[in-house]
C-alpha cells in the first residue's frame, strides 16, 4: 500500500518548498516476540518470561519508552538490568533527529543480543501507521503513533495469552498529557521514575535518572541566577543582522569565571570575544557553541591573570559576587579585548564528565557536588544515595541541565570507573578527557572481518604481483606485534638495485563505507600508551591479517623503485603484491647482523644494500634542507607481574632507526606525487607550514646568551646553524637547542589537496609529502592506499574518495584525534613518571633551565626527560624579590640571575595533596639561594630500595 | 498546431451538418463534449488539475513560491504561465517544434488570467514590496484534439482552485529585521477564491454559423475562430481573433452572445463538481492517469 508524506520546508535562499515522499506501508512487519506464533518470523528478539522484578508490574512485560525518556534517560536504558524493550520506529527518528550521541548510543545497545532491544518499524506497518490529522502538531502525531503502537502490541499479544500468564506491554513516558490519553485508551503506562522506583531488586538505578524539569524546583531556591537564554529563532535572526556572533565557548582553565568564545569569521580571520562574570557566562559549558553580544565599548576589560578555583562547598551567589570583584582589575586601554556576554545557546555539546564526588558535609544528604577532572567544566549537582561509597572514586557524570534559578548544572551519575590514583582507573580517565574512543569493537565492526581460517585466494593471486620469492624482512622495535612495513633490496642484472617498500594492505579488508571503515575513520589512529594500545582496527587485522610477520603470505602494497648506487631513483613503480617475510627484526637485531661481517646471507646483504642507500638519501635530504630535531622519549621499564614502571630511561637511536625512516619517507613522498599527479583535486596530502618568524624569538634569544647565532631564514639555514651550534664543555648545548627549536615548530596537518594551494613540508623539506606507510595505525594511510590503488587501475573508486569537502572533513577529524593521541600519550608518559617518583620518594637531579618565566623556571632534567617547573612565589611563604627581564630573558632572584640553559640541582617529588591532579613537584638545591632554595634531601632510604630490588 | 487533412467532400459534410445544428458527433453548435475533472493528481505541486474534453487531455499544476512584487504592484503577488507542448500530444511538437505555439497560449493566458479582477492578487501578497506569493502555473498538453484554449482554462481553473498556499506569518525583531517563518502544520493553508475566474470559450465560424468546442476536422473547415473569456456572471474579460479570416461585425456580435451564454453556463457545474469532490476529503478514490 502506497501513501504519500508531504511537508513544507523553508531552504535556505528563503524560498518555500513542498516536499513528497513516497512511504509504502506492508503487512509483513512481525512483533518480534517469542510468544507469538501469528508472525512469520525466523527469529525473535522478545524473551516469552520477560521479568524485571517490578512492584509496579508483576507480570512479565515489555517496556516501550517514548521519544524524551530515550533521550534523557538512556543512562537507564544502558543499564543490563533493563532488557525486552520495543523501540518504535517512531521514536527511533526522532531520537535521531534530535540528538546524534544519543541515538549512536540506542544503536549500540540494540546490536547487543543481550539486552534484547526490538526495533518495530511502526511506521511502515499497515495497522499502525497514522496520518497526520488538522489541527495536531507534529509531536502530537508522533506520541499518537507511539500510543496506536502500543495498543497494537497489547492487542496483538493478548491473542496467545491462553498459555502465558499475561505478557504486557508497558508505555513509559513522562509527558503528563501523552499518559493520560495513554490511560483513556486502556494502556499500561508509568512515568519512567515510577518505574524504575519499582525495580526492587536494582536499586542502585535510581541514581542513574536524570532529572527531568519538573524535579527541579525542589532542588534550589526559586532565586533567579541567570538571565533567560534566547529562543533559538531570536538567536538566528540576531547572527544575521550580525547583533550577535555565533561561537565556540572555551571556558578559561585558571579562573572559572572567565571565559573566550571564539567566533569563526569569513575566511582565516576570527576573534576572541572574553566573557567574564556569572551572568555573563550564562550557564554556558566548555565547548558548546553560543550566542554571545558584544558589551558597549566602554564596559570592555582585559583578561585578568588571577587565579581562581571554584572550590569548597556549594556556593550561594554572594560570594561568587565577591570573587567577581577581584576580577575588575584596572587594565591599560591597550590590552582591554572585546567584551561580551552569552545570550543564548546554539548547541550544547554535553558529554559525560570524569572527575570525583565532593561528599556534602551534611550526612543524610543525598545531594553533593562533583568536581569533574577538566578544569573548565563547572561543578555538577548530582544526588546519589551511594555518596560513601563514590567518594575516593573515579565517576562519570552527565550533566542533565542547567535551570536558570540554579547555581551549578544538574546531572545524574553515570557510572563508576574504580579508585582514583590506580592506573587502570587513570588510563581510563585519560581515555576518556581525550576523547579517544577506546570500547570494544562492535557486533557490527566484527562482522565485517574476514573469516578464520582466512588464506589468500587464487583470485587474490591473480590480481597481484607473487613477490613471495623476494628477500623481504620488516625492521620493528621490539615487541612490536602492527607490523605494517616491510622491505627489500636486491642487486639487478645491469648494476643497479632495486629497493621494495611493501605496506600491509589494509585497504584490501577495510572496504569503503562498511562499519569497520566507518568505525575506524571514527578512531583515526592507533593510540599507544605506556604499556597499552588502543588499535584503530580490530586485533584479528592490527597483529595477524594485516600484520607482516615472518614466513607467512600476507597481502600487501609495494612501492618498488629502480634505484642506482648515488642513490637516484631511475624508475618507480607501484602494485598489490603478494609477499613472505623472511625475518622479522628489532632495530638492535638489523644493527647486529649489519655489523657483523661473518653474516653474509640473503637478508644480511639486503639490509647492508639498503642501509647503504639509506645514508646516502639522508645526507641528501638534508642538503636540500631537512631538519633534524630532537624531543627526548621516554621508555618505562615495567615490572611484567604489577606493570609498574621499575625504571625509566631515554629512548636511543640506532642507524637502523632511520635507515627503515628513510624508506618510508621515500615511499611517501613517491606515493604523494603519484596520487596528486593522479588526482590533483582530492589527493589526501600532509603538509607542514613554516612557522612564523616570531616562534623563533625564544631559541634566538637562547642562543645567544650563549654567544652563538642560530639563523632561521629557511629551514637549510636552520639546519645548518644548528649543526654549527656548539659550546665548549657543554656538550649537551646542542641537544637542548634542538628541543627548543622543536617547540617553535608548527603542526603538521593533513589536507585536501583540492582545499589548499600550500603543500611544503617544513621539517622535511619536501615540496609535497603525504602518509602511506602505516595503514594498520591510521586512517589516512587506508584513503592514500584506497587513492594510490584507484590510480593504478588495482580498486574501484567510490563518490566519497572524490568528494573533497567530504575529504577536507575527514581531514578535520584526523587531525583532531591525531592531536588528541598525541595528548593521551603525554598524559599517560606524565602519569607514569607520577607512578615512578612515587616508588621512589624524593630524589635529586641536575637539570637544565630551559624557559624563564615571570615567577617560575622551568627545568629539564635529562636522566628522565622530565620537564618540571620550580615556582618561586607560593601562596604561604614570603616571596623573595624577583625581578624578570624580558631581554634575555633572565630572572633575578634575591641575589641570583638565572639563564636559559643554566645548570642547576633540584628535588624531585610527587605531590599528591590534589588527588585529582597530581603533579611532580620540583624544588630548587643548587645555587643555593637563602629563603628560596632547600637542602639537599637524603635520598638513600633503604626500606624503599629493598622493595624495590626483588 | 495539430491539424487534419479534409478532403473537399468531407468538408461540405460538415458546413451541411453545422448549418443544421447538429454536427458529425451527434452535438447541438453550442454543445461541449464529454469532459472528465480530476484535481490533486500531482502530489509534488501546490494545485494540480487534469482535464479530459473528448481526447484532448491537459494537465496544470501550480507551484506557489516566494518572490519579490514587480516595482509598479507592490503590493500584489503574480502567475507565471508556462506551456508545454509535450511530444505525447502529436509528434508535430517534437524537438522545439511545440514552442511557437506554447508561446502563443502562455501570452494568451497571462492576459486572460495575470490580472487583479480574474484573482485576488492582494491575498498572495505577504509583505508589500518584498515579499510575495509567485504561482507558476505549468500546462503540459497531453493530448491534442482540438479546442486547447477552453480545456486549459477549466484545468487551470480546477488547479487554482485546489491550489493550497502554506501560510506564513512575518516575525520582526526590534531592529527591523523580517523573517518569514512557516507553520509547522501541512493543514494550516490558505485557498484562494476563483470565484472570478474565467473560462475561455472558443467559438469557431464555420460556414455563417460558428461552433463551440471544434473538433479538429470542424477547425479545419474554419476559417477564423474568436477566443471569449467569460466570468461567471457572464462578463467577458477578454477577447482574441484567431485565423487568418476575417469576420463581419454582426457575427461577432452574435459570437460574444453565444460566448457569453455558452460560458455563463459552463462555470455553474464546474463550480459544482469541484466543491463536490473538494467535500470528499481524503477518501476520495484516486482515478490519476491509469484510471
Amino acid at each position: 500500500m502506497l501513501k504519500s508524506k508531504t511537508f513544507v520546508k523553508k531552504t535556505r535562499s528563503g524560498g518555500v518548498m513542498k516536499v513528497v515522499r513516497e512511504h509504502y506501508l506492508r503487512d509483513d512487519i512481525w512483533c518480534g516476540s517469542e510468544v507469538c506464533t501469528e508472525c512469520k518470523q525466523e527469529s525473535t528478539v522478545l524473551q516469552k518470561d520477560a521479568c524485571m522484578e517490578s512492584s509496579l508490574c508483576s507480570y512479565p512485560h515489555y517496556l516501550v519508552p517514548d521519544t524524551n525518556v530515550v533521550l534523557h534517560q538512556i543512562d537507564i536504558l544502558e543499564d543490563p538490568v533493563i532488557c525486552n524493550v520495543i523501540i518504535l520506529q517512531t521514536v527511533l527518528q526522532e531520537v535521531r533527529h534530535r540528538s546524534a550521541p544519543v541515538y549512536k548510543r540506542l544503536k549500540d545497545i540494540i546490536h547487543e543480543k543481550e539486552k534484547r532491544f526490538y526495533t518495530f518499524t511502526n511506521e511502515h506497518h499497515r495497522d499502525t501507521f497514522i496520518e497526520r490529522e488538522p489541527g495536531e502538531s507534529a509531536n502530537d502525531r508522533n506520541d499518537r503513533a507511539i500510543r496506536v503502537a502500543v495498543k497494537w502490541y497489547s492487542q496483538h499479544l493478548k491473542t496467545f495469552e491462553s498459555d502465558t500468564d499475561g505478557l504486557k506491554v508497558v508505555l513509559l513516558t513522562n509527558d503528563q498529557g501523552n499518559k493520560q490519553k495513554a490511560q483513556d485508551n486502556g494502556l499500561l503506562v508509568y512515568k519512567c521514575e515510577e518505574y524504575v522506583k519499582s525495580l526492587i531488586a536494582n536499586p542502585e538505578l535510581v541514581d542513574r535518572l536524570a532529572l527531568s524539569s519538573d524535579d527541579k524546583n525542589e532542588i534550589t531556591s526559586s532565586k533567579v541566577l541567570f538571565p533567560e537564554h534566547l529562543p533559538l529563532s531570536r538567536i538566528q535572526t540576531g547572527i544575521k543582522s550580525s547583533s550577535f556572533l555565533q561561537g565556540t565557548f572555551r571556558a578559561s582553565r585558571d579562573n572559572y569565571l572567565e571565559a573566550t568564545v571564539f567566533v569563526q569569521g569569513e575566511g582565516e580571520d576570527s576573534t576572541e570575544v572574553l566573557i567574564q562574570g556569572l551572568q555573563n557566562l550564562n550557564r554556558a559549558v566548555h565547548q558548546d557553541v553560543v550566542a554571545v553580544q558584544l558589551l558597549p565599548r566602554s564596559e570592555w576589560v582585559a583578561p585578568s591573570s588571577v587565579v581562581l578555583q571554584d572550590e569548597g562547598t556549594a556556593k550561594d551567589d554572594e560570594d561568587a559576587e565577591e570573587e567577581e570583584g577581584k576580577l575588575r582589575t584596572a587594565a591599560v586601554e591597550a590590552a582591554r579585548k572585546p567584551t561580551g556576554k552569552v545570550v543564548g545557546i546554539i548547541k550544547r555539546n554535553w558529554r559525560p564528565f570524569c572527575g570525583m564526588l565532593n561528599v556534602s558535609q551534611i550526612k543524610e544528604s543525598t545531594r553533593h557536588l562533583f568536581t569533574p577532572a577538566d578544569r573548565r567544566i563547572p561543578r555538577i549537582r548530582i544526588e546519589t544515595r551511594q555518596a560513601s561509597t563514590l567518594s575516593g572514586q573515579r565517576i562519570m557524570v552527565a550533566i542533565d541541565g542547567w535551570p536558570k534559578d540554579s547555581r551549578y548544572p544538574n546531572g545524574h551519575f553515570v557510572r563508576s570507573l574504580g579508585g582514583a590514583g590506580e592506573k587502570d582507573t587513570e588510563e581510563e580517565v585519560l581515555l576518556l578527557e581525550h576523547d579517544v574512543p577506546h570500547q570494544a569493537f562492535s557486533q557490527a565492526v566484527l562482522s565485517f572481518l574476514p573469516k578464520m581460517p582466512w588464506a589468500i585466494t587464487p583470485e587474490d593471486m591473480m590480481k597481484r604481483e607473487d613477490l613471495r620469492p623476494l628477500t623481504v624482512c620488516s625492521v620493528d622495535p621490539p615487541g612490536c606485534t602492527d607490523i605494517d612495513d616491510a622491505l627489500h633490496c636486491r642487486e639487478l642484472e645491469n648494476g643497479n638495485l632495486e629497493v621494495g617498500v611493501h605496506i600491509a594492505d589494509v585497504s584490501h579488508f577495510i572496504r569503503p563505507g562498511n562499519a569497520l571503515d566507518k568505525e575506524a575513520a571514527n578512531r583515526g589512529t592507533t593510540v599507544y600508551l605506556c604499556g597499552k594500545r588502543i588499535d584503530m582496527v580490530p586485533e584479528l587485522l592490527s597483529s595477524n591479517l594485516c600484520s607482516l610477520r615472518s614466513n607467512v603470505d600476507r597481502l600487501a602494497f609495494s612501492c618498488i623503485w629502480e634505484i642506482n648506487h648515488k642513490a637516484e631513483i631511475l624508475k618507480t613503480r607501484f602494485t598489490k603484491s603478494v609477499i613472505n617475510s623472511k625475518a622479522s627484526l628489532t632495530y638492535a637485531e638489523a644493527q647486529m647482523r649489519i655489523d657483523d661481517t661473518n653474516k653474509n646471507d640473503d637478508i644480511t646483504k639486503s639490509l647492508r644494500g639498503l642501509n647503504k642507500l639509506a645514508k646516502i638519501l639522508k645526507r641528501q635530504r638534508i642538503e636540500k634542507g631537512a631538519l633534524t630535531l630532537s624531543s627526548l622519549e621516554v621508555r618505562f621499564h615495567m615490572d611484567s607481574e604489577t606493570h609498574d614502571p621499575i625504571d625509566l630511561q631515554t629512548k636511543e637511536l640506532m642507524e637502523t632507526n632511520s635507515m627503515v625512516e628513510e624508506f618510508m619517507l621515500l615511499a611517501n613522498i613517491s606515493v604523494a606525487q603519484k596520487i596528486y599527479d593522479e588526482f590533483s583535486e582530492c589527493a589526501l596530502l600532509r603538509k607542514h607550514p613554516a612557522p612564523p618568524p616570531s616562534n623563533y624569538d625564544i631559541l634566538i634569544k637562547a642562543a645567544k646568551s650563549k654567544e652563538v647565532k642560530i639563523h632561521t631564514d629557511s629551514a637549510k639555514a636552520l639546519a645548518d646553524s644548528l649543526d654549527a651550534a656548539k659550546v665548549d664543555g657543554f656538550p649537551y648545548f646542542n641537544t637542548l637547542l634542538r628541543i627548543l627549536a622543536t617547540r617553535c615548530m608548527m603542526q603538521a596537518v593533513y589536507f585536501c589537496s583540492g582545499m589548499d594551494s600550500d603543500f611544503h613540508h617544513y621539517g622535511l623539506a619536501s615540496p609535497i609529502y603525504t602518509h602511506f606507510t602505516s595503514p594498520i595505525r591510521r586512517y589516512a594511510d587506508i584513503i592514500v592506499h584506497r587513492l594510490l590503488a584507484v590510480a593504478i587501475g588495482a580498486d574501484t573508486t567510490y563518490p566519497d574518495l572524490m568528494d573533497k569537502h567530504k575529504q577536507s572533513a575527514l581531514c578535520n577529524n584526523l587531525n583532531y584525534r591525531h592531536k588528541m593521541s598525541q595528548y593521551a600519550q603525554r598524559a599517560s608518559v606524565a602519569f607514569h613518571t607520577q607512578l615512578f617518583f612515587k616508588s621512589r620518594g624524593i630524589l635529586n637531579e641536575e637539570g637544565f633551565v630551559l624557559f624563564v618565566r615571570k615567577n617560575a623556571i622551568i627545568v629539564l632534567i635529562p636522566k628522565f626527560g622530565l620537564e618540571g617547573t620550580v615556582f618561586f612565589d607560593s601562596k604561604d611563604k614570603v616571596s623573595p624579590n624577583i625581578v624578570f627581564e624580558e631581554e634575555g630573558p633572565t630572572l633575578s632572584v634575591e641575589q641570583h640571575k638565572f639563564h636559559i640553559f643554566d645548570k642547576v640541582k633540584v628535588t624531585i617529588s610527587l605531590d599528591d595533596s590534589n588527588i585529582q591532579h597530581q603533579k611532580i613537584r620540583m624544588a630548587l638545591i643548587e645555587p643555593v639561594i637563602p629563603g628560596v632554595s632547600v637542602p639537599a634531601p637524603d635520598t638513600e632510604r633503604p626500606a624503599k630500595k629493598q622493595k624495590l630490588d626483588h | 498546431m495539430a491539424t487534419v487533412q479534409v478532403s473537399e467532400a468531407e468538408k461540405v459534410y460538415i458546413l451541411h451538418g453545422i448549418r443544421d445544428d447538429l454536427r458529425v458527433d451527434g452535438r447541438g453548435c453550442e454543445d461541449y463534449r464529454h469532459m472528465e475533472i480530476e484535481t490533486d493528481v500531482v502530489s509534488n505541486t501546490d494545485g494540480s488539475a487534469k482535464v479530459t474534453l473528448g481526447h484532448t487531455a491537459v494537465l496544470v499544476g501550480v507551484k506557489a513560491e516566494i518572490g519579490k512584487p514587480r516595482p509598479t504592484v507592490p503590493a500584489e503577488g503574480y502567475l507565471e504561465f508556462f506551456v508545454d507542448c509535450s511530444a505525447n500530444a502529436t509528434p508535430e511538437f517534437e524537438g522545439r517544434g511545440g514552442e511557437e505555439l506554447g508561446t502563443k497560449l502562455s501570452n494568451t493566458l497571462y492576459k486572460v488570467f495575470n490580472n487583479k479582477r480574474s484573482i485576488d492578487l492582494k491575498s498572495l501578497c505577504i509583505c508589500a514590496g518584498e515579499h510575495c506569493w509567485v504561482l507558476y502555473v505549468d500546462v503540459l498538453l497531453l493530448q491534442c484534439d482540438g479546442n486547447l484554449y477552453d480545456a486549459i482554462s477549466v484545468a487551470i481553473k480546477a488547479a487554482l482552485f485546489n491550489t493550497k498556499i502554506p501560510k506564513v506569518h512575518i516575525s520582526s525583531d526590534e531592529e527591523g529585521g523580517k523573517e518569514i517563518e512557516l507553520s509547522d502544520d501541512p493543514y494550516d493553508c490558505m485557498r484562494l477564491n476563483v470565484e472570478n475566474v474565467p473560462c475561455i470559450v472558443t467559438l469557431c465560424k464555420v460556414g455563417h454559423r460558428h461552433v463551440v468546442d471544434a473538433t479538429l476536422q470542424e477547425k479545419a473547415c474554419s476559417v477564423a475562430s474568436l477566443i471569449i473569456s467569460v466570468t461567471h456572471k457572464g462578463t467577458i474579460t477578454c477577447m482574441r481573433k484567431v485565423g487568418g479570416g476575417s469576420l463581419d461585425p454582426e457575427s461577432i456580435f452574435e459570437m460574444t452572445e453565444a460566448g457569453k451564454r455558452v460560458g455563463k453556463a459552463l462555470h455553474a457545474p464546474l463550480m459544482k463538481l469541484l466543491e463536490q469532490e473538494e467535500s470528499l476529503g481524503k477518501k476520495r478514490q484516486k482515478v490519476g492517469f491509469l484510471g
